[in-house]
């Protein structure tokens, strides 16, 4: 009972805030709404009981990439005018492409809709397991994938400090 | 010196004078308080002698001052704030003489530069110490320094004010 | 077993009575949501003494260090000026900025309050007075703490003014990089815990904290913790967000009322919650100071109140911080930056590298010595 109303309450948050982040005029206003939409998200995980979910969620999205987002907005150039809307072909294009999106999304979920019974049976899991999965080299275990997203974020690293070096 | 040996250096000498600083302010923490507690403290309140706060022009045990009225501490006020009033007497061998009437001096004016009393040629006013010249009207900053009745001194006394003060 | 001899001063005894009256006399639904209004209640209205209490100790250690008395004439001692300050800034008015964004900068000082507020909640301000206790407590502390930073961006932003807009941006640099370490520190002491629940993280600190248990490593990491965890609240050496002489005040300068007051407690608080933290994770949080095998010294020290003795161990970290800032002058924007990423994370680094070699290898305390600790 009280879990459904905070669910529904957290999916309206989710729902409004998205078509204003979308909507709104401003980029910044635009990314405080997309902090919502996130923060929100991270609740519903919370209400699920994946703690570590939502722990990441906020310390990753809310407290990180959205930091590093107000930060570049607040380094561009008049972060508080109205963006102007755009030619008529470049929203029809925009809108065709949100709808291949909504499509995708709408296809994975409707195809896995039946199976999320099977995958939820595990109630929380702990870091210990987290970690031990993460770093290991067994069946069902991302040693290889986490070591490849290392690389792949060093390359980044060493490509941020040479377009900062200015030579 | 190497930069690897430098960096370590400077981490160490820099932890070390943090100490230091660290140390300095917890025996700062225990000295003395220096605040002076105003109203509670009148009683023992030291005051520098030195501390320009009031015009005064003394008057012996006879209500004499010194003043001659000769104005020249208004001549030389940077302000304008003393205003020496004189009158012309008769005196008793029919000379006549000018004498002081009035002395105004407006505290309100006053930056204490002290020039008044270095010019004074015959060291009839002095600044005093004391400071709590606080009133509600802006009226009362205008003051009258010779007493009332009060006369010039004859000659050949002490001055009532030591030289070199 | 010594803390489970009776300690009629425990606050959990009061809440569990309550508990159970609740429980036998209404429905498990009624007696939940009674619970966790009270807890609101209470986690809210400790948040503001807490704040009060600290201001005034602030003020009068301040002038301690200054060779003056501090706040004197309200009350005795100078102990409702805190409380009078108080008044002042709820009756002050909220000034309404020309050409600001309104909606974000009303909405800021509440991102300050509210990320200050969920990190307060997850405290265990003694036994049994626990309000959040997550198997993820570090993290969730550290994820909670960063909401924080975007009120004070949003605040530098939305003022309309370059001198909030420089402040808030130097804050934002400032608290992402010393995020990084203070996350560093904890995690040290993470692998030597094992755990990163807080109440097992304090149960598993009985005889020995985590201080002594890592020895060179955790004293390493119970150092930069504090100095980043100092770092990150904007004060002491650290307060270039809010360098008078040169941006007024930083962020906050168009703020005004209860509005500021927000960013004034979420400031005061967060040194609370920095000191507290630091306490939990190094000093044994709410535990007593007990001797493997000194069974009566053990009983008088439990007798003393959990909660005592955690806020006696807050207080003296909260001194030392207030000691810190009224030593060291104010450090320039490159030395804060240099402090960071030359030295506070390369040591960081190899520290935690030090730390999982010492738990792995058997040497802490606890491994070296198995009967004494």
């Amino acid at each position: 009972m009280a879990q459904q109303i905070i669910f529904f309450v957290l999916a309206a948050i989710i729902a409004i805030f998205s078509i204003l982040a979308v909507t709104a005029k401003q980029i910044i206003r635009s990314a405080t709404y997309l902090l919502f939409v996130l923060l929100a998200t991270a609740g519903l995980y919370l209400l699920l009981g994946y703690n570590y979910l939502f722990a990441v969620q906020i310390a990753v999205y809310a407290g990180g990439v959205m930091v590093l987002f107000i930060f570049a907005i607040l380094l561009t150039n008049r972060p508080g005018e109205n963006v102007k809307t755009e030619l008529p072909v470049r929203r029809v294009a925009a809108g065709l492409t949100a709808l291949a999106g909504l499509a995708f999304c709408g296809h994975i979920i409707y195809w896995n809709i039946k199976r999320v019974g099977d995958l939820v049976a595990q109630s929380d899991i702990t870091p210990q397991q987290l970690g031990h999965s993460m770093l290991g080299t067994d069946k069902y275990q991302y040693l290889l994938p986490f070591e490849t997203i290392s690389i792949l974020l060093l390359a980044c690293i060493v490509g941020a400090i040479m377009i900062a070096r200015k030579r | 010196m190497s930069s690897v040996s430098q960096y370590f250096s400077g981490l160490f000498t820099g932890i070390k004078s943090l100490m230091l600083g660290m140390s300095v302010t917890w025996k700062e923490l225990w000295t003395k308080k220096v605040t002076q507690q105003y109203p509670e403290n009148r009683g023992t309140l030291v005051i520098s002698d030195r501390f320009r706060a009031e015009l005064t022009m003394p008057h012996d045990e006879n209500n004499e001052h010194a003043c001659t009225a000769c104005g020249i501490c208004q001549m030389n006020c940077p302000n304008g704030t003393i205003t020496v009033n004189s009158k012309m007497i008769e005196t008793e061998d029919g000379k006549k003489k000018k004498i002081l009437d009035t002395y105004q001096w407006d505290l309100g004016m006053c930056t204490f530069c002290n020039l008044c009393v270095l010019t004074c040629p015959s060291d009839a006013i002095k600044f005093e110490n004391t400071f709590e010249n606080a009133v509600f009207t802006r009226s009362k900053l205008m003051q009258q320094l010779n007493h009332e009745g009060s006369k010039l001194r004859e000659k050949k006394k002490e001055p009532l004010i030591p030289k070199g003060e | 077993m010594v803390l489970n001899y009776s300690q009629p001063l425990e606050i959990s005894n009061l809440t569990s009575w309550l508990d159970s009256t609740l429980r036998g006399n209404l429905s498990e639904f009624w007696a939940l949501l009674i619970e966790f209004v009270l807890v609101a209640v209470v986690l809210l209205t400790a948040y503001a003494v807490i704040a009060l209490i600290l201001i005034y100790a602030e003020r009068k250690i301040t002038a301690f260090f200054q060779a003056r008395y501090g706040p004197n004439r309200v009350g005795k001692w100078g102990l409702l000026q805190s409380v009078a300050d108080m008044v002042k800034i709820l009756l002050k008015e909220i000034v309404r900025i020309n050409r600001s964004d309104r909606f974000l900068f009303f909405a800021a000082p509440f991102f300050m309050i509210i990320a200050s507020m969920l990190t307060f909640g997850a405290i265990a301000f003694g036994k049994g007075l626990h309000a959040i206790d997550f198997n993820i407590g570090v993290l969730y502390v550290t994820a909670v703490s960063s909401l924080g930073i975007i009120g004070v961006l949003l605040a530098g932003w939305s003022s309309n003014n370059k001198y909030s807009m420089i402040g808030a941006m130097r804050s934002g640099a400032q608290f992402v990089s010393y995020e990084l370490s203070a996350g560093f520190a904890l995690m040290t002491i993470v692998v030597l815990a094992g755990t990163m629940q807080f109440s097992t993280m304090i149960e598993g600190q009985r005889y020995c904290w985590n201080i002594f248990n890592g020895h060179i490593s955790s004293i390493i990491a119970f150092v930069i913790y504090l100095i980043s965890g100092h770092a990150e609240t904007n004060r002491g050496p650290f307060d270039l967000p809010e360098a008078e002489s040169e941006l007024t005040a930083g962020y906050h300068t168009e703020y005004s009322g209860l509005q500021f007051g927000f960013y004034y407690l979420a400031e005061y608080l967060n040194m609370f919650i920095i000191a507290s933290i630091a306490t939990t994770v190094f000093l044994g949080g709410y535990m007593p100071i007990q001797v493997h095998g000194w069974d009566g010294f053990n009983q008088i020290m439990a007798y003393i109140p959990t909660y005592v003795w955690f806020f006696g161990k807050t207080a003296v970290l909260i001194f030392l911080s207030l000691w810190v800032r009224w030593s060291f002058p104010r450090l320039r924007i490159d030395q804060l930056l240099n402090l960071e990423w030359k030295y506070l994370l390369p040591i960081n680094l190899v520290n935690l590298l030090l730390m999982v070699i010492l738990v792995l290898t058997g040497f802490t305390l606890t491994g070296l010595f198995p009967g004494l600790f």
